[in-house]
């Protein structure tokens, strides 16, 4: 138990708040409360230490000993496999606990991977890493069901995110686009599903909340062909299917920080405007002719439309009711994608007005909903637009000066308004 | 789902799991049993794979062929059929887009890199240009050709490579006769 609620119960006691019996009480509801996470610790040690483990062994194979005969290579390519699998074999029909699940997965996954790299030493298979890769992630995919293992989710999407990557972002030759990694992400998906359905509050599925919005965003770079300005369409509209996902109330009731999806949503996009606030960098992005017939446009166009189906959706549900221009920022942006201007300066102009908007939006919300984090961040956004427009204009130094002072003084006003008013609030309570 | 059921499920998966290596292994041995044996002069060099450790990747002097035909997609699979030179070393005979049926002549399968209009030659990515060793020869080996390739004849070092109805196996690198795992041990004890 903790010691603060201890020394709280010691002070109700003596201050005579509660009788001791009912501190008696108190004390045995958290040891029993808790008396669940020792486990859980172990589960954590028993899942660190088989990845080191497989990973050591992985190592210690690639170190490629030409001294052993080749039949004896062999062996050890099979034996760590078949180890791992007697011990997930001895779970499953043990029915052991989410300690063995997790630890045996794990050890598995890497044996898995040790045994194919092993085969391709000892016959030079040329296979380049990524083929590798989808060879290991694809023969351990089953394992994620039939072991009901988090870690092996997990396993999953960061492999999966690596293959995408060194298949997808080649420096050299050509790009390739990584369609199976959407396969790989599929697979997964059902896991994912069960975990929001029935440990909506567990720490490990806010960790999927994270992880899998994160791969997307990595990984969506790697779809690009030729033109890059439309890359910032594909990733703007991401970045708003992102935050609606993120604003659906299955998501949008639980704590900010376990919505992966509405912060990497917001910060990608204020990311992608800030950038684009740069006239000479909007003029080339928005004045460029887009092929309309391009796999960036299709996929750009694909996201567009999921994304307008759950606005729609939230909208039938009657979810949208306080107005939230994030929502709906990435219709502008694509509207503004397609106008064609008649003044070089316009674009930018309109991304600056949309930054502000945003910006002005954000502090309202927090300071509704008397959130500091929220506020703040908001005026964080304003700021930044401020910072970035003193690069690229003529304004004189004493305007700048002044309009920093100006910022500075609404940062503190803002958060004094809010705490007084907060002080009242609980006064009147 | 009855434990039962999801041991057996588990069990099929294992299976795959030990199938595919095995089957690679199979396949592999089957060549170097029956493949024929060819010479490919090479220059090594070393780069890094993080699971499967150092590596040297082999340059190869027969790396184009010229041909009348044009129409070359990049990664798309050429074979290339195979004939020995006076020397022993191994040349193209021919390539084609499809098997040809009626030559009696080793090939294997490989993937076509570009092709260049202005030579007329198609280049070609050799299917066996990975050679895995422990990771202190790895960079060695590199040096070690290069001093090697100095002082005696130009072109002394090989890959000697299994070949069967389109499949390889690279089984050594060679260096003025001696394998390059020990070459490496001797140039170091000098």
């Amino acid at each position: 138990m903790n010691s603060k609620i201890q020394n709280d119960i010691k002070e109700l006691v003596s201050k005579q708040v509660i009788t001791p019996e009912i501190a008696l009480n108190i004390e045995t509801y958290y040891t029993e409360k808790h008396s669940g996470s020792p486990n859980r610790l172990f589960t954590l040690f028993a899942i660190f230490g088989s990845a080191l483990i497989g990973m050591g062994i992985i190592l210690i194979l690639a170190h490629n000993w030409d001294d052993l005969p080749r039949a004896i290579k062999t062996l050890f390519a099979f034996l760590s496999l078949v180890i791992g699998q007697c011990l997930v074999g001895y779970t499953i029909l043990k029915k052991k606990g989410t300690a063995w699940k997790e630890a045996s997965g794990t050890f598995l996954f890497f044996a898995v991977g040790s045994s194919i790299a092993l085969v391709s030493q000892i016959y030079n298979i040329p296979g380049d890493l990524s083929s590798y890769l989808l060879a290991w992630v694809l023969l351990c995919a089953p394992l994620v069901y039939i072991v009901k293992s988090n870690v092996l989710g997990l396993l999953h999407i960061v492999f999966s995110t690596y293959y995408a990557i060194v298949y997808g972002y080649s420096f050299l030759s050509a790009s390739n686009t990584p369609w199976l990694y959407l396969i790989l992400i599929f697979m997964i998906l059902p896991y994912y599903a069960l975990l929001l359905k029935h440990k909506r509050n567990a720490n490990i599925t806010s960790i999927f909340n994270w992880i899998l919005p994160l791969s997307l965003v990595v990984v969506l770079g790697t779809f690009f062909t030729q033109n890059d300005e439309i890359g910032f369409l594909m990733y703007f509209t991401l970045f708003g299917l992102l935050y609606n996902i993120g604003k659906l109330p299955f998501f949008n009731n639980q704590k900010l920080r376990r919505n992966g999806y509405v912060i990497l949503g917001s910060l990608g996009t204020i990311l992608i405007l800030l950038t684009l606030s740069f006239e000479e960098i909007a003029g080339d992005v928005f004045e460029k002719n887009i092929f309309v017939n391009s796999q960036d446009m299709s996929i750009s166009i694909i996201l567009f439309i999921l994304t307008m189906a759950i606005l729609i959706y939230s909208h039938l549900k009657k979810w949208t009711v306080n107005y939230n221009l994030f929502r709906y920022v990435f219709v502008i942006f694509t509207a503004m994608f397609f106008i064609s201007y008649r003044y070089n300066i316009m674009p930018a102009l309109l991304v600056n007005m949309l930054v502000l908007a945003l910006g002005v939006m954000v502090v309202k919300t927090g300071v509704d909903k008397f959130h500091f984090g929220i506020s703040n961040y908001g005026m964080l956004i304003i700021v930044s637009l401020i910072f970035c427009r003193f690069f690229d204009t003529d304004i004189s130094f004493i305007l700048r000066g002044l309009l920093f002072v100006a910022v500075g003084i609404g940062f503190f006003l803002t958060n004094y308004i809010m705490l007084k008013k907060q002080k009242n609030l609980k006064n009147k309570v | 789902m009855k434990t039962k059921h999801i041991f057996i499920v588990f069990i099929l998966v294992a299976l795959v799991q030990l199938i595919v290596p095995a089957q690679m292994i199979l396949n592999k041995e089957s060549v170097i049993k029956q493949g024929v044996a060819y010479k490919f002069k090479t220059q090594p060099v070393d780069p890094n794979d993080p699971f499967r450790g150092k590596y040297i990747v082999l340059n190869f002097d027969i790396r184009s062929f010229k041909t009348s035909d044009s129409l070359w997609t990049r990664n798309d699979p050429v074979y290339v059929y195979l004939k020995t030179d006076s020397l022993g070393f191994a040349t193209i005979d021919n390539v084609s887009k499809v098997e040809l049926e009626s030559s009696k002549k080793d090939f294997f399968i490989a993937k076509v890199d570009h092709y260049s209009s202005y030579t007329d030659k198609v280049h070609i990515d050799l299917p066996f240009n990975r050679y895995y060793m422990e990771e202190t020869k790895a960079y060695k080996a590199e040096v070690a050709v290069r001093d090697a390739q100095r002082d005696t004849l130009p072109n002394n070092t090989y890959a000697l490579v299994y070949v069967k109805a389109g499949e390889t196996v690279l089984n050594d690198v060679v260096i003025n006769e001696i394998s390059i795992k020990d070459y490496v041990e001797e140039a170091n004890d000098e």
